[in-house]
């Protein structure tokens, strides 16, 4: 079994149309996906950009996150056990992200 | 990391988010003034919006209603801080809010606090100021916690129109203005009058034989229910909200068996009983017999008892019809509209055969209003059939199938049609 990381990139201001019942079964949804037996963990990231820190000329510098032209922020991230990329597509296919709007990036953490 | 916790994994009430939502957004109402109430809802989206993006990484919080209320008491307080709608009164209404946060939701002293909210938004979306229509989207928007959307869909009604009604209800409300404050003595009578009447409107709207969208209909009935509860169960409450309480109980019971799989009608006397709600017939009669205290013999009284009556029969051919019609007497007594008049017919057949039904409902007949009414039509339809004039009786239906119906009622005719 390797690990897979889920990079959620999802655009927050798809979900304000939504009513609280409309809210609370969408909740619903993350929630059920989160409990899924291969699910390790996962974490919520800040609200923003971040910052990206790069050496310019031997001096290291620190900008506001990347700017892209959409209004898709990285919110947060899995960690999943999965055979190989293709179990892990397969297995992230229905995560509710993707019905709201949302992207997946999939990545396997390396363990050599 | 956090790993998935095995107590996030309890569900969530079922309309948890829709009933705190009405709940914080009348307590931001008393709090910021009725004139905010786009602030008060902006701050409760903004809550559930924030639980929406932490939640499914870190699970639900051990006590999920206090951390939608704290973060909303945290939005609000940015947002008039940010915009300066509260000019110099900000700081000091930024001092009460932060105390409000700090309050537990299930507190038995904030409890009534909010239940004291939620009873005064209702109050106040029930202002003679405001149109019934107005005051229904208003209440069901604000304490009901449903979107423009759902009501639109609830109604059968264009989403914008909707949304214009509540921008002119809510200009009203802050140009009135209009207070949170209790009105008193005959004041408060005519309102609860006006309660009562808007509640009702809303199950009706709800209960309704329309198309599709069943759910958020139900959902219409169960709100009005809820509300009536929250008023029957207030200082203010009299028999007579009681009364509707125990009629809307009672005829919401029977929603699980009013439409068959197939999503067509059910006539109650052709209902599977066993799909009653057990629960809800009992709260009924709760509020039927609390209904009972004093002289007032409202016509959700009699109503609620004539529903009362079906409830109690285990079987179609138990139903004390003559009692039914005796409460239709009454009925018809107080409000002698062609509608209540109809209903009374039908039950004219079950004590004392089509025949007389047919000769009373001629009368009903040369009311204008009634003419092209389908229901009448149906009904006559049904009891020419039952005294074997089928070729008038087959007239009747067709008839009533060229009148404005709902789909479900006119399959349920083209069925009449084709058993004869």
């Amino acid at each position: 079994m390797s690990k897979y990381l889920l990079l959620l990139h999802s655009d927050p201001s798809g979900w304000t149309n939504l009513s609280p019942d409309e809210m609370q079964k969408a909740l619903e949804k993350f929630m059920a996906w989160m409990h899924k037996p291969f699910t390790v963990g996962g974490q919520r990231l800040g609200p923003d950009n971040g910052r990206v820190m790069r050496s310019v000329g031997g001096n290291v510098r620190a900008t506001d996150g990347p700017y892209s032209e959409s209004k898709e922020v990285l919110g947060g991230f899995y960690i999943i056990e999965a055979a190989n990329y293709e179990e892990a597509v397969a297995r992230t296919l229905d995560h509710p992200t993707l019905e709201y709007g949302g992207t997946v990036e999939v990545r396997q953490i390396w363990e050599p | 990391m956090r790993a998935p916790s095995a107590t996030a994994a309890a569900p969530l009430l079922e309309h948890l988010f829709r009933r705190q939502a009405g709940r914080m957004v009348a307590h931001f109402a008393r709090l910021l003034g009725p004139a905010h109430l786009n602030l008060a809802e902006d701050a409760v989206q903004e809550a559930m919006l924030r639980a929406l993006e932490t939640w499914p990484y870190g699970g639900v919080p051990e006590n999920a209603v206090a951390w939608l209320f704290r973060t909303a008491h945290n939005v609000a307080i940015d947002a008039i801080r940010r915009n300066k709608l509260l000019g110099e009164k900000t700081e000091g209404m930024v001092a009460e809010l932060s105390r409000s946060a700090t309050a537990l939701p299930e507190d038995p002293d904030t409890e009534e606090q909010l239940r004291d909210d939620e009873l005064r938004m209702i109050i106040l979306c029930c202002h003679p100021a405001l149109t019934r229509d107005a005051s229904v989207a208003l209440s069901l928007k604000t304490v009901g916690g449903f979107s423009v959307r759902e009501i639109a869909r609830a109604f059968l009604a264009e989403e914008s129109a909707i949304a214009q009604r509540l921008v002119r209800a809510k200009r009203q409300v802050r140009d009135g203005p209009l207070t949170f404050e209790m009105p008193r003595g005959s004041e408060l009578q005519d309102r609860l009058a006006s309660v009562l009447d808007v509640l009702y409107f809303m199950f009706n709207e709800g209960y309704a034989a329309h198309e599709g969208e069943a759910l958020i209909r139900q959902d219409l009935c169960m709100e009005a229910l809820r509300l009536g509860c929250l008023v029957a169960s207030s200082s203010i409450s009299t028999p007579r909200v009681d009364a509707l309480v125990a009629l809307m109980a009672l005829q919401a019971a029977r929603l699980p068996a009013r439409v068959d799989n197939a999503g067509d009608l059910v006539q109650l006397e052709f209902q599977d009983r066993s799909l009653w709600d057990r629960d809800l017939i009992g709260l009924g009669f709760h509020y039927f017999d609390r209904s009972m205290v004093g002289d007032d013999v409202s016509e959700f009284h009699v109503q609620a008892a004539i529903a009362a009556t079906h409830a109690r029969a285990t079987d179609p051919q138990s139903v004390d019809w003559p009692v039914i019609l005796r409460l239709y007497d009454q009925l018809l007594a107080i409000n002698r509209s062609p509608v209540v008049a109809l209903n009374r017919a039908v039950a004219v057949a079950k004590v004392h055969g089509p025949g007389q039904a047919l000769a009373e409902i001629e009368s009903l007949d040369s009311n204008q209003k009634l003419g092209d009414y389908h229901l009448l039509l149906a009904v006559r339809g049904h009891l020419l059939q039952e005294v074997g004039r089928p070729g008038e009786a087959a007239a009747c239906f067709r008839s009533a199938l060229e009148c404005p119906c709902s789909e479900p009622e006119r399959r349920f005719l083209r069925r009449k049609l084709g058993e004869i």
